[in-house]
């Protein structure tokens, strides 16, 4: 799984990546392994440890972007319940693969990275939330747990600093939809993985009606190297508001696909043609999903923008969760619309009507239209219906079906238009 | 003279025109409708007696959804419905009338029925002999209504 | 009194409550936002998307079951874009909807026809094939027709958090999600139906009411159930003279939406083979067809007879027949037949709470008070099974204003699951366990059962807060009438004492009078009768009846117009349901008697004789519009002692369940079908 590292990579947390034994606590220990966590009890306050996530502008790596440290500082200090420390690591989403590389690879770097929040906002007990497929990560994960424990960096007094904390892992059932926070929480509990009511926020009301910290692996993983250098120095490796490095994960019709580190802003054209090696096959570039499925689609000419949040968001589409999917000349963007509608009628959880039957009705459309048994009323008919979806959902995950959808029927009207009257599609077979 | 002569010639001349007429009505064909020695000719969307339609196997058409009932005017439809068991299947639908009546005192024969009808079970037939001596005998059950089987 | 918040929707400026959620703040200005899954009184849901609306500064539309209201909000809910999205939300509902509406038992009432009508998306844009699942029965009353079904989760809900039984739930996810009962195909459950009624479709129907009939076919009569002693108010649905379905889809009356097995279903003793239409009259051994005239005039004459010789009459009333009845009946037997020998079943000791809470003023319960109370303690009752709207109310009023519930009982109960403490002991030496808990309790309502009578429950008075309330459970629709209206050998209507004290029922069964005269009662079930004449007046030949000289056929409580009190003493109204050819009500049957025995009593009408109740009964004095309107009327009692005579009184539960019901259901089929035999039985 793990790819050879290229040059232009700025590696931060995937600094002990490659090292043999690279998941064992010696190794990470003989790599500044728990220094953070020794820094943090020793010498800093937990309101010092939200100081410095905020100054680090490290956003949420799981899709949205919010402000890791902000979301830390909405715990309430003062609420006399338990506080948990909850790790998103239902990494789902098509053309994301980051997450299972850092805990195969680094499953120290997490556990340390939440114990520091769970320092942050005084929780004793945390849970890794492990995405179903993902089984094998649980036995790394539970053999370092295993090895924190002995080594006194889990469990009652961690470092002789009176601090508790308790982690555990759990698996999840194989569902995209547990990946969103609030169904992973009623998942966690044992329930339906099915979203909840927000406002109130995890922050809030989390885990078991209790206020919790509850960030994707990737975001966890980044704060000890934050609070080991402090928060500027993160910061200084991105951009303005995009602060550090980001794991890319390149994927599609590439030459080199893997997963790469690089610092946030990092040009989008350089990371096809030079971490990527290109588009294969000597094709042209056709078009780039920049996040994961979710996200709207970026034709060719539309590429030349820097991987940050908020010059991504300014082009219409998202960064999401760094899933980078490169898309050739000779690809259907019919099909690929049908492919992405498929996967999301297949995880939608059923709660809310938009999404359940909008997805289903949706890939039953763009399954005839594929066909060749479409007419011109029905494009717009597919837009609509994506439209009518859109920011009507309960969750985001209709919001995720529906904007690449959109953007393709937008941006690819004339391939749409080619399918028409029984033609076979033009791009069938050449693959 | 020669106003005797003209005056045959204007009786005649009358005479001819006259007949004229009725020798051509004698040889157009007739309009006058030949009921009861010959049945009626209607035309085809003639609202008379009501049938209960069968589809193409043999079930009645009908679901007893008493839309007909509810869209009657002078409120002379009568229903009750039942519901289909796999032994004994009277409709393609999951229930059917057990009981339609209609009551041939009070129809005005708008065809409001024939128009709420979701499944074109009830239509308007030619049948129009309904006078009776018996107001009691002018409430139709469904088995006079009911098409013939095909 | 949370403080008021100032919010504008579509232009109306409107104070609520802080807290309260936009689309109840809109009801109150009379605007309608549509809504499937918003269900008042149960869990959030927003899953239906229809109640979507814009806020001003909200980047994109928001739910209106879910947003509680915020200060200076501006709400608009009739915008070219809320439109837009309901009628797409209603296309994605239709998407697979089959279009069935004519053979929908819901066509007519349906909330998804309905909206469809007002916003649109009539016509499909699909060409796609719909999916087709085949209707489930999952029990004798549920029929589940799932591609109908538009996942609003409303009968989870109800099921879940309103029942308390957790009967249904959801499997799969997404397009292939599905509503699915406990037992995987069939239900095991209450058999209320009140998934049915909340269903905003026709996914979950009926199988009494099953292809019957459509709702405009019928006319409704809103009357009091007949079983159990709550007083649920049910709409009955009448064609052609025949009782098609009961419900309370309006939510008038106490009960609101609920509604039991037996409000919903159990009606069907109106129809039983074995009902009987005309008198019978003993000739030899065997009971007679005969005329009313001739059965009459043989009552009467009798009657006379002994009257005049002064012999001893016995007189067992009903705790199911109208208040007016029961106070006839003892106006008849106390000034025409000159005897205190009077009685009736007594099921709970409604006497002594009274006699207890001498001095202590609004004591009582009302239905309303078990649903607000801030505690609420339950001692040796079963309330799931016999007095499912108080257990209903119990849970409700935990969902929504967190009250402690204590529940004392020797055996487990479906209250534990809401429970605050649950003390498993019986009556008084269980409370004292928690007695300082009690103690502390400043709105506390106490519901007791059949185990604490006479002395107990003054002690039980005693031992808790001045300001408690309480109910003492009865078993049927108009037990705590029949105690009001004085069906007792010592003491008059109002709890006045009697000049001399009768017989009690037991005594009576086993005594030799000259005539027992028994009306809608079944005291010599499983026992010889003693007396010489024999009168009954029954809707079925029942174990008394066969033995009976003189049987009159009567008719059913959703037969008659009158009055019922419920067990928290609030009295409601019957409307005649059906008009029934040959039986008579009780009233009218005892009103022949009386002409005929030359005794003009008082016209033998249930307005005259309420009337005369509203004047003469202590506590009933109650506002004459808020009965005839139909709402119920909380009674007052004598506030003093009461002085007993009676030495030997037996108060004993008929221990129904929510699938049986005294002798009368026996003749409902439909309670027969759904028993769950093994699974429900009331623990003593």
């Amino acid at each position: 799984m793990y790819n050879a590292p290229h040059p232009l990579e700025v590696r931060i947390l995937t600094r002990r990546f490659g090292l043999p034994n690279s998941a064992s606590i010696d190794t990470y220990l003989a790599h500044d392994g728990y220094k953070a966590i020794e820094k943090a009890l020793a010498e800093m306050t937990p309101d010092k440890i939200i100081e410095e996530v905020k100054a680090s502008a490290l956003r949420g790596r799981g899709g949205a972007g919010f402000p890791a440290g902000l979301k830390w500082s909405f715990v309430p200090r003062q609420s006399p319940k338990p506080k948990y420390i909850v790790v998103n690591a239902d990494e789902s989403e098509p053309g994301t693969c980051k997450d299972r590389l850092l805990m195969e690879n680094d499953p120290h770097q997490l556990i340390e990275g939440a114990l520091i929040a769970a320092r942050a906002v005084d929780a004793h007990a945390g849970y890794i939330y492990v995405r179903g497929e993902y089984r094998y990560l649980i036995d790394i994960l539970d053999r370092a747990i295993g090895e924190a424990y002995q080594r006194g960096y889990l469990g009652k007094n961690i470092l002789g600093s009176g601090f508790d904390f308790d982690l555990h892992t759990h698996s999840g059932a194989g569902a995209y939809e547990c990946g969103e926070e609030s169904a992973l929480l009623e998942s966690l509990e044992g329930k339906r993985g099915i979203p909840r009511i927000r406002p109130p926020f995890p922050a809030v009301v989390g885990a078991f009606g209790c206020p919790t910290v509850l960030n994707n692996v990737e975001t966890f993983c980044s704060v000890p190297w934050i609070i080991l250098n402090g928060g500027a120095a993160y910061a200084n490796l991105g951009t303005r508001k995009n602060g550090g490095t980001r794991l890319f994960c390149l994927s599609g019709h590439i030459n080199r696909p893997g997963v790469y580190e690089l610092p946030m802003g990092f040009p989008l054209p350089r990371m096809i043609e030079e971490v990527g090696g290109g588009v294969w096959k000597g094709r042209k570039l056709k078009a780039v999903i920049p996040g994961g499925s979710s996200c709207p689609v970026l034709k060719a000419e539309e590429t030349n923008l820097p991987m940050d949040f908020d010059s991504l968001q300014a082009a219409g589409s998202m960064l999401g969760s760094g899933g980078v999917v490169i898309i050739d000349e000779d690809t259907c963007m019919v099909k690929a619309a049908l492919r992405i509608m498929r996967f999301y009628a297949h995880e939608s959880c059923g709660w809310c009507i938009p999404c359940r039957e909008g997805t289903m009705w949706l890939g039953k459309l763009l399954t005839r239209f594929h066909a060749g048994a479409g007419t011109m009323s029905d494009i717009d008919l597919i837009r609509e219906l994506a439209q009518n979806m859109l920011g009507k959902t309960f969750c985001p995950l209709g919001d995720a079906a529906a904007l690449p959808t959109i953007s393709i029927v937008k941006k690819f009207r004339e391939e749409f238009e080619e399918h028409l009257n029984g033609r076979k599609c033009p791009h069938e077979g050449k693959g | 003279m020669a106003s005797k002569v003209q005056e045959i010639i204007g009786a005649a001349s009358a005479i001819a025109k006259g007949m004229s007429v009725t020798l051509g009505e004698m040889l157009s064909p007739t309009i006058t409708e030949g009921y009861p020695d010959e049945p009626v000719r209607f035309e085809q969307r003639y609202r008379g007696l009501h049938v209960l339609e069968r589809d193409e196997n043999g079930l009645e058409k009908c679901v007893a959804c008493f839309l007909c009932a509810a869209a009657c005017p002078s409120n002379c439809i009568y229903i009750e419905a039942a519901e289909n068991t796999a032994q004994q299947r009277i409709s393609a639908g999951e229930r059917y009338a057990a009981v339609y009546n209609i009551d041939y005192n009070r129809c005005i024969f708008c065809g409001y029925c024939v128009e709420a009808c979701p499944t074109d079970a009830i239509t308007h037939g030619h049948g129009f002999e309904l006078a009776s001596y018996d107001t009691a005998s002018l409430v139709y059950r469904k088995e006079r209504l009911l098409a013939p089987r095909p | 009194m949370p403080e008021l918040v100032k919010l504008t929707i579509d232009g109306k400026e409107i104070e609520v409550p802080a807290g309260t959620l936009v689309i109840n703040a809109a009801r109150q200005v009379g605007i309608e936002i549509p809504a499937f899954c918003y269900y008042e009184g149960l869990a959030l849901q927003a899953a239906c998307r229809m109640c979507l609306v814009e806020v001003e500064k909200a980047p994109k539309l928001l739910t209106a079951c879910t947003l509680p209201v915020a200060k200076d909000m501006i709400v608009r809910t009739e915008t070219p874009q809320v439109a837009a999205a309901r009628k797409g939300m209603l296309e994605f509902l239709l998407a697979n909807h089959p279009l069935d509406c004519p053979v929908c038992d819901k066509g007519g009432e349906c909330e998804l026809q309905d909206m469809t009508f007002r916003y649109g998306a009539g016509e499909s844009r699909f060409s796609e094939e719909k999916q087709h699942i085949e209707e489930q029965q999952w029990s004798p009353v549920v029929f589940f027709d799932r591609p109908r079904c538009i996942l609003c989760f409303r009968c989870v809900r109800i099921c879940n958090e309103g029942m308390g039984v957790a009967a249904l739930g959801v499997i799969n996810r997404g397009a292939r999600s599905e509503i699915a009962p406990n037992k995987g195909d069939h239900l095991e459950c209450d058999e209320c139906g009140m998934c049915i009624d909340i269903c905003p479709v026709g996914a979950l129907t009926s199988g009494i009411y099953r292809y019957k009939t459509r709702p405009w076919e019928m006319e409704y009569a809103g009357t009091i159930c007949t079983h159990c002693a709550d007083g649920c108010k049910t709409t009955l649905s009448v064609r052609n003279g025949r009782v098609i379905r009961g419900n309370n889809r309006d939510h008038s009356g106490i009960n609101g939406e609920f509604l039991c097995v037996k409000g919903r279903y159990a009606f069907d003793f109106l129809e039983h083979p074995e009902r009987l239409h005309q008198p019978l009259v003993r000739r030899g051994v065997e009971l007679q067809h005969a005329s009313w005239k001739e059965a009459v005039a043989l009552v009467a004459a009798k009657f006379n007879e002994v009257r005049e010789r002064g012999g001893a009459f016995g007189v067992i009333g009903s705790a199911r027949t109208t208040n007016e009845e029961n106070f006839y009946l003892q106006k008849f037997a106390r000034s025409w037949l000159n005897t205190n020998n009077i009685d009736h079943r007594r099921s709970g000791d409604v006497v002594a709470l009274l006699d207890a809470l001498a001095g202590l003023p609004g004591s009582l319960a009302t239905t309303a008070d078990v649903y607000h109370a801030g505690a609420v303690l339950i001692v040796g009752a079963d309330l799931a099974q016999q007095h499912p709207l108080l257990s209903f109310q119990v849970r409700a009023n935990v969902r929504h204003h967190g009250a402690r519930v204590y529940v004392v009982h020797p055996h487990p109960q479906r209250e534990d699951k809401v429970a605050a403490q649950v003390v498993r002991a019986r009556g008084l030496a269980g409370i004292g366990q928690i007695r300082e808990k009690l103690a502390g309790e400043q709105s506390l309502v106490v519901l007791f059962g059949e185990h604490i009578q006479g002395a107990d429950v003054r002690r039980l008075v005693e031992m808790l807060p001045a300001t408690a309330r309480y109910v003492a459970l009865v078993d049927y629709a108009n037990s705590r009438g029949a105690l009001d209206m004085g069906l007792l050998p010592d003491l008059l209507p109002g709890y006045q004492p009697a000049p001399a004290p009768g017989l009690s029922l037991q005594e009576m069964v086993g005594a030799s009078l000259d005539v027992l005269w028994v009306v809608g009662a079944n005291p010599l079930q499983g026992r010889a009768r003693a007396s010489g004449f024999l009168v009954v007046q029954e809707l079925f030949l029942t174990e008394t009846a066969r033995q009976a000289d003189v049987v009159f056929p009567a008719a059913a409580a959703y037969e008659k117009t009158g009055s019922f009190t419920n067990v928290c003493g609030e009295v409601q109204r019957l409307k005649k349901g059906p008009a029934v050819a040959g039986p008579k009500t009780d009233l009218e049957i005892m009103g022949l008697l009386a002409r005929q025995m030359g005794h003009e009593l008082a016209p033998p009408l249930p307005e005259a004789v309420f009337e005369e109740i509203r004047r003469s009964v202590a506590g009933y004095n109650i506002p004459y519009a808020t009965f005839v309107t139909g709402a119920a009327s909380a009674t007052q009692y004598p506030n003093g002692p009461i002085a007993r005579q009676g030495s030997s009184e037996l108060i004993r539960s008929a221990r129904d369940t929510l699938f049986t019901s005294g002798t009368l259901g026996r003749y409902c089929s439909v309670l027969n079908s759904v028993r769950e035999r093994d699974l429900v039985r009331v623990e003593e």
